[in-house]
């Protein structure tokens, strides 16, 4: 027994000694230089900075920047699959637990910005805080974003919670080579003209589905490696495109108070719902999702020539189909640009590194990181108004889309948008409107009317 | 879904090495008379864990289940109102529909898989038969995210690999995600794909159990293998059947990641045509943000459950009594 008992003893101190000795000799000049790369957790000079987000919110190659200034800091990344799990689900139970188990920082989208505004206990005022270098505070930055974005990060009651991101924008992404092979305009400037209004667009995309069955042009697309099934993606997609170059959605505002309801009068609503119903009676659509599988194989196939393509999208559009460089071009939206997406950064009331998150929001968020985010990404547009001028912004041709200017393009759109109050059901009306749209597009309800009118009775029901 | 690993509780253990005789009665007396004092300690941890984990959440939810409950803003008492308005709910029997037709589509061919499997792996000449078992396991531990994507790409309706096929013989593509039946068959692959090869293992266990002679003794009277399968192995059978049907039931109505995955959203298809009754929780909780009214749907189902556990029960009686 004692002797067993010493030789566990004897080995806890050899392994005891040898780690100390490991450890001294690890001791290295270099050492006194704090690296965070790999810190799990606070400690050792490192301060970890959790960064809860879907997509692509959180670019790697601007964290690396930020290393290079603040190697104290780390950011550590909490990837959503998707955002409802962190917008509707992580944030609402962690605030409903009194913010445990919040990230320092947050990403939440434009579609949830209603439903938390009502929530501002959640957050943290962001008028509240400063930056440690330079005494930054929202109110101080807000000059530098666009307001309408802006204000989809204000609560009801006039707490700052969010700071915008990006700016969705929303404009044409269309294969030029397969129009020029049915022999329609192909060139941006000629397309925009010819598709300047949505009859316009419905009308060219018969067209074009029509003349890309034709059998004089087989070979044509054979030789473009496409077979063509339709004008584009999914029709489904113009409802929100046309409703959103209004200036009244679901809700009109109230002041101080979460909205008030206005989806049952509104004629905007009842007028995209039939614009998108007659684009799919026109044939334009392929009917398939976004995001399907068959949808990344169709952008390859020019199954379809047309997407309705937020700026965040082009990158998608890169990844997905690498061989079709060149083909793409960007032509502004029928009615001119438009909107779909965007995120704000917020910081949950139950944050522990409150004063390192905001820091590294001013920062990230800051006209000169939200251009290289641009860069790096190729796509994901700034929501700073001053870079709307900036040459490297707009004056960048981007050769995957034909050379286009597609800063430009976007920024023009960005500049037309009026500003649409955002309220608390906003995404779940959204839903609604769209599986009522899907019904008929699916022919499960032949009667518009009754697909109209069900899903205002759904909506009274379920979104409250 | 989820199957509780029930089966080593359920069956005796190793039947095919020889039986031992009845030997250590002093250990038996030792555990006895520990049974009064520590015994108690010993099973604390458990008891610990499910009041805080099974027991508190259940009050809590039926607790709830009276209120319009808005995590974040106002809780108001309203009695039976969410029960009397899941009554109402087109979505809610919808969802018990898909439920329960997707459960038939799932259990039924699971269990003619499993038991083939089972009898292919129960043959004495196969070779690397540990290998076969193990490998049967590895849908089951696959994650759900995994098994959706590719599943994603074989469903596809315009590339999917199952439609190309179907395409190549001329028939018209079937969309599995808009086609309400065909969503039911694609949710239904996946969950067959998953549990097969574990229900197999259960059922190989049970085999196993079968006592060898009777086989002599059907072979020596002249029964095909065939026979044997259907006069020996299947009545042999017949409590393991009944236990992964059980098992299999309370998986079934609690489906919720394939459905999920398939249309990646939680109202289950444009019109909810492969909405099921866990999804449709999930959806009014987290996306609607109606606690109570979730609360609700999960008694409703929890009362399902049990209603069709009863069913289960006394059919399992008789059967069992019927072979006596």
């Amino acid at each position: 027994m004692s002797i067993k008992k010493l030789s566990v003893k004897t080995l806890t101190l050899l392994v005891g000694a040898s780690l100390a000795v490991g450890s001294l000799g690890g001791l290295s000049p270099a050492q006194a230089v704090v690296d965070c790369k790999n810190a799990k957790e606070d400690g050792n000079g490192c301060t970890v900075v959790s960064f809860a987000y879907f997509g692509d919110v959180l670019n790697m190659q601007l964290v690396n920047d930020y290393r290079k200034i603040h190697p104290e800091i780390k950011i550590s990344e909490i990837k959503s699959p998707d955002l409802d799990t962190l917008n509707g689900q992580n944030l609402r139970t962690q605030c409903a637990a009194g913010g445990v188990g919040n990230p320092d920082i947050a990403a939440i989208e434009v579609s949830y910005s209603g439903y938390w505004r009502s929530y501002p206990q959640c957050f943290v005022d962001l008028a509240t805080m400063r930056t440690t270098v330079g005494n930054k505070s929202a109110t101080t930055i807000k000059k530098d974003y666009l307001a309408w974005r802006w204000d989809h990060g204000v609560a009801h009651n006039g707490k700052i919670i969010g700071i915008p991101t990006d700016v969705g924008g929303l404009e044409v992404a269309y294969r030029h080579d397969l129009f020029k092979i049915v022999g329609m305009p192909y060139k941006r400037d000629d397309v925009a003209k010819a598709w300047n209004t949505w009859d316009k667009f419905i009308t060219f995309g018969k067209e074009y589905a029509q003349k890309s069955k034709l059998a004089k042009y087989k070979s044509a697309f054979t030789k473009a490696k496409s077979s063509p099934k339709g004008f584009m993606d999914n029709v489904g997609t113009i409802f929100a495109a046309y409703l959103n170059q209004g200036t009244e959605k679901y809700y009109k505002a109230s002041n101080g108070l979460d909205g008030t309801l206005v989806y049952k009068t509104n004629p905007a609503i009842r007028k995209a719902f039939d614009l998108t119903l007659k684009a799919d009676s026109n044939g334009i659509g392929t009917r398939i999702g976004q995001y399907s599988s068959d949808w990344n194989v169709g952008m390859q196939n020019g199954t379809f020539a047309v997407i309705l393509s937020p700026a965040w999208m082009l990158d998608y559009i890169k990844a997905q189909a690498p061989d079709t460089e060149g083909k793409w071009d960007i032509a502004t939206m029928p009615g001119g640009g438009g909107n779909q997406g965007g995120s704000q950064l917020s910081i949950p009331a139950g944050a522990k590194h409150k004063q390192e998150a905001w820091d590294f929001i001013t920062w990230y968020l800051a006209p000169a990181q939200q251009l290289k985010m641009f860069e790096y990404t190729g796509g994901i547009f700034p929501s700073t108004k001053a870079l709307y001028t900036n040459q490297a912004l707009v004056g960048k041709p981007d050769p995957f889309f034909n050379n286009a200017y597609t800063g430009k393009i976007y920024a023009d759109g960005i500049k037309n948008l009026k500003p649409i109050y955002e309220g608390k059901q906003q995404r779940c009306i959204d839903q609604e409107f769209g599986n009522a749209l899907s019904l008929v597009i699916n022919k499960k309800q032949k009667d518009v009317n009754k697909a109209y009118s069900g899903a205002l009775t759904t909506i009274a029901r379920k979104c409250k | 879904m989820t199957q509780p690993a029930v089966s080593a509780k359920r069956k005796p253990a190793s039947p095919w090495k020889p039986p031992k005789p009845p030997k250590k009665l002093n250990n038996a007396n030792a555990v006895l008379s520990l049974n009064g004092k520590w015994g108690y300690l010993f099973i604390a941890p458990f008891f610990f864990m499910f009041l805080l984990f099974g027991l508190a959440p259940i009050i809590y939810s039926i607790y709830i289940a009276f209120f319009n409950w808005d995590p974040l803003g106002t809780q108001d008492f309203i009695g039976l109102e969410n029960f009397q308005l899941l009554m109402e709910d087109p979505d809610f029997w919808l969802a018990m529909s898909n439920t329960f037709e997707i459960w038939l589509l799932s259990t039924i061919p699971m269990l003619l898989m499993s038991i083939g499997l089972a009898t292919i792996l129960h043959r004495q000449y196969l070779k690397g038969s540990t290998f076969w078992r193990t490998i049967l396991l590895v849908p089951n531990i696959t994650s759900v995210l995994a098994v959706a994507i590719v599943f994603g790409q074989l469903f596809g309706r315009d590339f999917g690999m199952i439609n190309i096929v179907i395409g190549s013989l001329g028939f018209p593509h079937i969309d599995f995600i808009e086609d309400s039946f065909a969503s039911h068959v694609a949710i239904a692959t996946m969950i067959v794909w998953r549990w097969a090869g574990y229900n197999a293992l259960i059922f190989l266990a049970a085999m196993l159990a079968i006592p060898g002679e009777l086989y002599e003794s059907a072979s020596l009277d002249g029964a095909s293998k065939f026979k044997q399968f259907i006069y020996v192995t299947l009545p042999g059978l017949r409590n393991t059947i009944t236990f992964v049907l059980i098992v299999g039931t309370i998986g079934g109505l609690q489906v919720f990641a394939e459905p999920l995955f398939l249309g990646s959203s939680f109202s289950g298809g444009d019109a909810g045509q492969f909405k099921t009754l866990t999804l449709y929780l999930f959806d009014r909780a987290f996306v609607g943000g109606q606690w109570g009214y979730a609360a609700a749907i999960g008694i409703m189902i929890t009362v399902v459950v049990i209603f069709v556990s009863i069913i289960n029960f006394f059919l399992t009686k008789r059967i069992s009594s019927d072979s006596k």
